[in-house]
């Protein structure tokens, strides 16, 4: 008896070490082909001087010594990590608190839910070109939009896109805009709260503000951490709206020059595609240990 | 569970939670929240409404402007309707759009994003799936560093990657071809991971049941887990739809001849040349955005339980 | 199972068919194929362009000429992806700065004995053709930039630097709601006039012979001071509202002939004119534009060549450049083309006699976006002064180019 158990058990580990290899075997092959293959070369690369055209020169580690200590020949790539790294600090939170808010509020409702989840939406899905059209002219600082509101409230708006401190803000407000997948994924986990927790707070006297720190948001607590690792991953990578809104000249003072903008146009401007890689090894290398000091060091579970 | 959790200790299978998943849906469609009082719902409707405005306007905007004349987009004083810049009438046109259909190639470059989407999308919910439920439910050696190298993907920054990923292409003959934009989308990282947190989440006595009826694990896949993830395949298309139907940087470096461009590529035209045309810009806009709405809005539904569903919550 | 069997069969049937649609198309042996990427133009201009090219293969019937058309900010994207993998087009255009590493890194073919009488041509436009004194390419189209005036509020154009600092603050202080004049910024645009400006006070960028940068000499220190001073009567926050001209905010400002078409398609009520960039000693603009070059693994060289004598010649030069909205880079084209009869337009082809041509080193575009445009930032809206901001970037340069 034991024998014929231990050896179905055996046939059903063989069978599913094949299955399992199997059902993988075309994703895969797929990232060895097209991301490994491609990363591998980056890596080789970033230790060449390459123009693209020519056969890259071997030059060892001196694309990372230069880029990391000569400021001579990298005058703005700091300036690129701390423009980064101010853009996730601010457009993280600004976008999760403003789809929270939007999800708390639709999930209150009894009817429209689905048409302010269109509308929420719609940011989100408009194409990146027509949106720093529509964000020049409403952060213009003559005619915009956004500074006439502020008149009528009686203040005066800075010239948003115009002045260095305040174009990370100012992206960061975009962000905060198209956040209308961190409201989707937020409803979502607003559904999946039972409504039993809610009425055992009701009978214990707890109001809305009570259940909302008691009960809500802790129990959104892998929500909103699975949202702040891949939020991170994204604003560390931005890109496309600062290219679209400022183009290689990244704005006054070069004040919205991301790192990958920098490392963009280091690689296809300058011709620089050496020290490109190696900066988007150091990239790598820095998302790999912020997402993992993000697992170590965040709470990502609701604890009884 | 939490998706985030799951990354460095993936539970062994059969350990999903307990949750009845027909329970579950049923009885979040029959609840009505919290019965919040009028007053509490008057001041979110009143929210609400603010915020519909702040992100309409934008939209609005690019509407209205694919319907101006282009003397009547840049008014001294910022003006929402197409009217005349001088006289305040009325003057909206057509004009645009017919410009925009007249394109060189528009039909063709929307039949080619079409096949795009229809041959990718299908193509990579199947490739990510089969992955992600193995790396989910089925144990074999080496799954663990198998996924960690898939998840280690999405960290890389793409344009990076945009020189020898062509090279690689044009190396495997599909340089310049429609099968050199799908091809190299047809795995995504990021999907995989989605869907696998979505699988983990499965009740595991289905599986049992079936496996004891003789079935194998493609034939599980295949008629209990893939019809079971109906809600997070739903997620991963309207996420796939809208990325790869506004796609510009791939397919404008992998093709060259203009028979195959796809809409973004077509629509480029629209901006080429120093003079601005943002009237023909948001022409093109609107025609390309139409059929992104139109998929959110059938799959919208499903969204909303895919995400619940894809192991967020415990 | 077997739906799903069915599905990928479909989903193969799909690619391949997607894929073999690639290969269709092949001319027969005799004829020889020129594939030739350029700028994505405007659809009426790809028309026009069409054209050109269906005269030129009635000229030359064993030639067929394959336009490919690529938005100009990915252009040089995909033209070194494409080298870079050994599957680039026969001929294109090619950026004026970049001609220097194209040829450095043996792309470009040595334009053949004979093909072109080079005193045709505008010498600005010639000489970024260049490259170790070997000719590489055919200049096809050049621009520069010209003084735009707004006729309300500035009757007669400056023509020096002193009257363009008391022109313009006179518009300011009558209206402080008004700027003086669109001052360029620290970014590409602006170290690309900037040499205009260097020239007209008697200097110059590099000097490659000695192998000296010359951007930080009193020259350069004094058109980087005039900026400066121009910004007290034209603050940004009216400059940088979005046509902040062409809605009659500023009352001038330096810029191309692009916007000519601009002006007159989306601001028909703005009445205003175009005069020379005011100068300090000399008379001197800026140059742009692209060279038609042939890649050196071009499968027809002859032919390709004739297709770029055909779009730089006396008789076609003038349209084609007139069809992308530059000017000729050929005198006799120039002279005899329709935009001697448009005022507004005659002025940037007076000017471009004057054009001085970008240095020719491969890292000029590295040293003009990221030092230069740096130190015109610093010196300009910050608060360095002109002679510090320059010494730096010189030194940068100084390092990147290996000098001394």
């Amino acid at each position: 008896m034991n024998g014929v158990h231990r050896s179905s058990s055996w046939h059903r580990r063989r069978r599913d070490a094949l299955a399992g290899f199997a059902f993988t075997a075309p994703a895969m092959l797929h990232t060895l082909v097209f991301m490994l293959v491609p990363a591998g070369a980056a890596l080789y690369f970033s230790f060449t001087e390459w123009d693209m055209i020519s056969p890259a020169h071997w030059v060892g580690l001196r694309n990372y010594q230069e880029i990391l200590f000569d400021s001579d020949l990298y005058p703005d790539f700091w300036k690129s990590v701390r423009v980064t790294a101010l853009y996730a600090l601010l457009s993280v939170p600004a976008s999760l608190v403003t789809g929270f808010v939007q999800a708390y509020l639709i999930d209150l409702l009894r009817r429209g839910q689905s048409l302010y989840r269109l509308v929420f939406y719609l940011p989100v899905i408009t194409a990146e070109a027509a949106v720093a059209a529509i964000w020049k002219w409403l952060y213009d600082p003559q005619f915009g939009l956004i500074n006439a509101g502020l008149e009528v409230l009686g203040g005066t708006g800075p010239d948003w896109l115009g002045t260095p401190g305040v174009v990370i803000p100012a992206l960061a407000l975009i962000a905060a805009w198209q956040s209308g997948t961190a409201m989707l994924i937020f409803l979502a986990g607003l559904k999946g709260i039972p409504r039993t927790y809610y009425e055992a707070a009701e009978v214990d006297g707890a109001n809305r503000w009570q259940q909302l720190g008691r009960i809500t948001l802790p129990l959104l607590r892998p929500t909103t951490f699975y949202l702040v690792v891949t939020g991170v991953i994204a604003a560390l990578q931005v890109f496309g709206i600062v290219y679209v809104l400022f183009g290689g000249n990244a704005g006054p003072e070069r004040s919205g020059l991301s790192y990958v903008l920098h490392l963009y146009l280091f690689g296809y401007r300058n011709g620089a595609m050496g020290a490109a890689s190696a900066m988007s090894v150091l990239l790598f290398v820095t998302v790999l240990l912020v997402t993992a000091a993000q697992f170590r060091l965040v709470p990502q579970q609701y604890e009884e | 569970m939490s998706a985030a959790k799951t990354v460095d200790t993936a539970p062994a299978v059969g350990t999903a939670p307990s949750a009845d998943l027909g329970t579950r849906t049923s009885g979040r469609r029959r609840r009505r929240r919290h019965d919040a009082p009028i007053a509490l719902l008057a001041t979110a409707h009143v929210l609400l409404i603010g915020g519909v405005v702040v992100a309409l306007a934008p939209f609005v905007w690019m509407v209205a402007t694919s319907f101006k004349q282009p003397q009547d987009v840049f008014t001294p004083t910022p003006n929402l309707l197409p009217t005349d810049a001088r006289t305040g009438q009325w003057a909206g046109t057509f004009a645009n759009y017919l410009q925009v259909l007249d394109l060189g190639g528009f039909a063709v470059a929307l039949l080619n994003s079409v096949i795009v989407v229809v041959v990718l999308i299908p193509g990579k919910l199947l490739l990510d799936a089969l992955a992600a439920y193995a790396f989910a439910r089925i144990p074999f050696p080496g799954r663990d560093a198998l996924f960690l190298v898939v998840l280690a993907t999405i960290m890389v920054p793409g344009v990076a990657l945009l020189i020898p990923k062509v090279f690689v292409t044009q190396e495997l003959g599909m340089g310049d071809s429609l099968a050199g934009v799908i091809v190299p989308s047809l795995v995504s990282a990021f999907d995989i991971f989605l869907l696998r947190q979505f699988f983990l989440t499965l009740p595991g006595d289905l599986e049992e049941a079936a496996m004891i009826d003789g079935a194998g694990r493609l034939r599980i896949f295949w008629s209990v887990a893939l019809p079971l993830a109906k809600p997070a395949l739903a997620v991963v298309t309207i996420t796939s739809f809208i990325f790869h139907w506004n796609e510009l940087l791939w397919p404008l470096v992998i093709l060259s001849d203009q028979d195959r461009y796809t809409l973004p590529l077509a629509l480029q035209a629209l901006a080429a040349g120093r003079v601005a045309q943002p009237h023909l810009v948001m022409a093109g806009a609107v025609i390309a955005v139409m059929p992104v709405i139109g998929i959110f809005l059938v799959f919208q539904r499903r969204i909303l339980d895919g995400i619940q569903l894809t192991g967020l919550k415990s | 199972m077997r739906a799903l069997a069915r599905w990928v069969a479909a989903t193969a049937a799909v690619v391949s068919l997607a894929a073999s649609a690639a290969c269709g198309g092949d001319s027969p042996a005799n004829e020889k194929v020129v594939e030739f990427w350029y700028y994505q133009p405007i659809p009426e201009q790809s028309k026009q362009v069409k054209e050109l090219v269906k005269r030129f293969e009635e000229t030359e019937p064993t030639i067929t000429v394959r336009l490919t058309e690529i938005p100009k900010d990915d252009y040089n994207t995909k033209l070194s992806s494409a080298l870079g993998g050994g599957r680039g087009p026969d001929a294109g255009y090619l950026d004026q700065p970049l001609m220097a590493r194209y040829a450095n890194a043996g792309q470009l073919a040595e334009v053949p004995a004979g093909t072109i009488t080079e005193s045709d041509f505008y010498d600005g436009a010639l000489r970024t053709n260049k490259i170790s004194g070997k000719l590489c390419g055919i200049p096809l189209q050049q621009t520069t930039v010209a003084l735009f005036y707004n006729k309300k509020l500035v009757s007669t154009p400056p023509a020096t630097w002193n009257e363009l600092v008391a022109e313009s603050a006179r518009v300011h202080w009558e209206n402080p709601n008004l700027a003086g004049v669109n001052v360029p910024k620290g970014e590409g645009f602006g170290a690309w006039l900037f040499p205009a400006f260097v020239a007209s006070a008697g200097g110059t960028m590099l000097d490659e012979g000695s192998r000296r940068i010359a951007f930080a000499d009193p020259p350069a220190q004094e058109a980087l001071a005039l900026w400066r001073k121009l910004l007290e009567s034209s603050p940004r926050r009216i400059t940088n509202s979005e046509n902040s001209f062409h809605k009659g905010l500023t009352a001038m400002m330096f810029s191309g002939p692009w916007e000519v078409l601009t002006i007159r398609q989306q601001f028909p009520q703005l009445d205003f004119g175009v005069a020379p960039l005011p100068r300090k000693d000399v008379a001197a603009s800026n140059i742009g534009g692209d060279n038609g070059v042939v890649f050196s693994k071009a499968r027809n060289p002859d032919a390709a060549w004739k297709w770029l004598r055909f779009l730089s010649d006396a008789t076609h030069n003038a349209e084609f450049s007139n069809i992308t909205g530059n000017f000729p880079t050929n005198r006799k084209a120039a002279q005899a083309a329709k935009i001697n009869t448009d005022p507004a337009l005659k002025v940037f082809v007076d000017q471009l006699e004057t054009a001085q041509a970008r240095p020719t080193v491969p890292e000029w575009i590295q040293i003009n976006d990221e030092y230069l445009a740096k130190a015109i930032e610093e010196g300009v809206d910050g608060g360095r002064s002109p002679a510090d901001a320059l010494t730096d970037a010189a030194a940068r340069a100084r390092k990147l180019l290996g000098w001394q």
